[in-house]
This record gives C-alpha cells, sequence and structure tokens, in this order.
C-alpha cells in the first residue's frame, strides 16, 4: 500500500515485500515443528501478528526481511533479511526456509543476497545473525556465509549462539 | 524513512488521529508493559511490545485500514489508539479502542471512536461492525453501549472467549436520536456545563 521495499532478484528467487498471499506458507511454518528453532510453534493469530510486524519493521526501521518467491513456480519459499526488534542488542541477518524449499540451498542464495544489499543500501555491514545450538542446519548456513561463532548470548528470552558476518566488499 | 502517505488523518474538537509512527512507540510500550493493557493481550515485555506495534503499522498495509494513535491537539501528547482490525479469517471486521491509563475518563475513546467510525461508514462504504470485547471489560462494554452497540447473540465471536457488540448501522447514525445524544455526550466532555464537586455515589 504505502512501503517502498525494494526487491532484489536472484538466480532463483524474488526477495519482495510480503503479500497477503505469502500468510498461508508464513503460518504453516510458524505452526510447524521446525519453528521451534525461532521461538514457535505459533497459533494462527500469533502467526498473523508476526506476519504484520514483517511489515511493521520496515515502517519503523527502513529495513527488514524480504519473502522469498521461487521464480519457477511463484511458490512463496521462506523469508530472509534484517531484524532489529527490541531487545535484540544489534541488527541481525535472518533466514527461514518453508518445508519444500529445504535443502535446495535457496537460503544460501537469499542470505548472500540480502547481506550485500543491507551493506550497500542500508549501512548494515558485519551484521550478527542469532542461531539456536540445536539448529545444525542453520549453523552449517552460518559457516557456509563465512560468520563466526562470536559469543553466547539470548534473544527474546532463549539462549543462543550469536554468529558475526564478515564486512562485505562493497564497491 | 519509510513511511505511510495513504493515512488519512482525522480531527475531533479535541483530538488528531494520525498513524502510528516511530516516536509514538514509547508511549504504546508504556501502556502495553502496564496492568491496563490486560484485556488487550497484555501485560507485554519490550520485545512483545515491539511485536505489536509493528503488526500495528502492518495492518495498514495489508488491510488499507488499522488504528490511529490518538494525539490531543492542544499538547500533541498521545492518548490511545482508536480504529480498526481484522486478522486473517476472523468472522467481521472490528471497531477497536484503548485509551491510555493516565488519560481515562476524559471522553476521548468516545470522541476518538465516534470518528473512526463515521469514517468507516461515509468514506470507506463500511455497512456495519462490531467489536469484539472481553465480558469482564465492563469500561469497554459500557463505551461500547454508549457508542449505541448493542450485544448480537447470533453472531460468531473470535474464539468463543469475547462477546460480539454490533454497531449501529450508517443509516441509525444519520440524524438520529442516538447520534444526537452521542454527540451531546461528546459535547459535554469537550465543555462541560456542570462540574459537580466530589464524586457521584452510585
Amino acid at each position: 500500500m504505502t512501503l517502498d521495499i525494494p526487491v532484489i532478484e536472484t538466480d532463483r528467487l524474488i526477495l519482495r515485500g510480503p503479500r497477503e498471499s505469502d500468510f498461508e506458507a508464513f503460518a504453516a511454518f510458524a505452526a510447524s515443528d521446525r519453528a521451534r528453532f525461532v521461538g514457535g510453534p505459533y497459533p494462527r493469530l500469533r502467526a498473523w501478528g508476526g506476519f504484520l510486524a514483517t511489515y511493521g519493521h520496515w515502517a519503523l526501521r527502513s529495513y527488514g526481511m524480504w519473502m522469498l518467491e521461487d521464480r519457477a513456480s511463484g511458490t512463496t519459499a521462506g523469508r530472509v533479511g534484517f531484524i532489529f526488534n527490541e531487545s535484540w542488542d544489534e541488527p541481525e541477518l535472518g533466514w527461514h526456509v518453508y518445508d519444500p524449499f529445504e535443502g535446495t540451498g535457496i537460503a544460501y542464495e537469499a542470505a548472500t543476497a540480502a547481506r550485500a544489499y543491507g551493506a550497500r543500501h542500508f549501512g548494515l555491514d558485519g551484521v550478527i545473525s542469532y542461531i539456536d545450538p540445536e539448529n545444525a542446519r542453520s549453523r552449517a548456513l552460518a559457516d557456509r556465509l563465512g560468520a563466526i561463532h562470536e559469543r553466547d548470548g539470548t534473544v527474546a528470552g532463549h539462549p543462543c549462539h550469536v554468529y558475526r558476518h564478515p564486512v562485505q566488499e562493497v564497491a | 524513512m519509510t513511511g505511510h502517505r495513504d493515512i488519512p488523518v482525522l480531527e475531533t474538537k479535541r483530538l488528531q488521529l494520525r498513524s502510528p509512527r516511530a516516536e509514538d512507540y514509547p508511549d504504546f510500550k508504556a501502556t502495553f508493559a502496564s496492568y491496563r493493557s490486560r484485556f488487550m493481550g497484555g501485560p507485554l515485555n519490550g520485545y512483545e511490545a515491539w511485536m505489536l506495534y509493528a503488526a500495528e503499522i502492518g495492518h495498514w498495509e495489508i488491510r488499507g485500514f488499522g488504528m490511529w494513535m490518538v494525539h490531543l491537539k492542544d499538547t500533541g501528547e498521545t492518548v490511545g489508539m482508536a480504529g480498526g482490525w481484522s486478522p486473517a479469517k476472523w468472522p467481521e471486521r472490528e471497531i477497536a479502542w484503548i485509551i491510555w491509563p493516565d488519560r481515562a475518563g476524559k471522553g476521548y475513546a468516545l470522541e476518538a471512536t465516534h470518528r473512526v467510525r463515521r469514517h468507516f461508514y461515509e468514506d470507506k462504504g463500511w455497512e456495519t461492525a462490531v467489536s469484539y470485547l472481553d465480558p469482564k471489560n465492563l469500561d469497554s462494554i459500557r463505551l461500547a453501549e454508549r457508542l449505541g452497540a448493542k450485544k448480537d447473540h447470533d453472531a460468531p465471536t473470535v474464539d468463543g472467549s469475547d462477546v460480539v457488540y454490533r454497531h449501529p448501522s450508517p443509516d441509525a447514525l444519520r440524524g438520529t436520536q442516538l447520534s444526537h445524544g452521542i454527540d451531546m455526550e461528546i459535547a459535554h466532555y469537550q465543555d462541560p456545563l456542570f462540574k459537580p464537586k466530589g464524586w457521584a455515589i452510585d
């Protein structure tokens, strides 16, 4: 309606602002066991609030998370981008991949693109990622992105690892 | 900063209703950290208050309407929120309000909610609206009744723990005795004709 959320294109993905048609995929992820690493599972009304907050974050911070749209099918594939909610130490880069797309490498593709965009356009460089210690897949992705386990911390009351991303080479 | 260009500013004699902005967040957080917010899902910690405020803004994006921040015209201070609310798969669109704890009792909720209802009816074409209230929230039930809303026993509730109050139709508010009564009550708050000493005993 009124927010200017930038669009980023990668080989397989379009990173864009949320649309109401993304909500069912968002809610399915939020209700699933896989959401246990991001404070869930969440009932549907909580998921709705979290979905709306994706927009509000852009309005409040001028940056936020993009929805991932699979270019080939148009399907909503996940959510990647920057999160700086109240009680966060600093802005973080986060990634959620929805069920059918797990293991396809799109999180790496999207996180790389988002990280570069943030360094170039939002002044967000060398950011952190909060990762649940039990979330082996997410930790593996952080490793692959060149992030290092800097310290342990908490996010929204949950103990987590704090990874630090390398500073980007912005031309 | 990215902002909301399309959210109308609504005015009444004492109030200006504006879109929720980053600078209004501290007021919002203070209210939702307090016991007063117990009928609105609170009290909330800082993270939860932040997520809810972001969701208030997101509601405008996805629905084209939402909750306004209610400011005093004189000072610009925030005294509460009023507007519309419509989560995915709720039975109907809701008219909602909340007044900050230290600002209650001055008729602000009545004045603001009456104004937003007129906007939804006259500018947005709504034919009806409900409010989903906690049956223990007597202040809100009383306000719904002052706005002419009546308990609708047949309308579906959100989750069975709420009661549904149906607002009068646009026609029922057009030059009727009901609308005059609401206007008079608001006018009385704006410019009290009679200021009793002490407290009413009922």
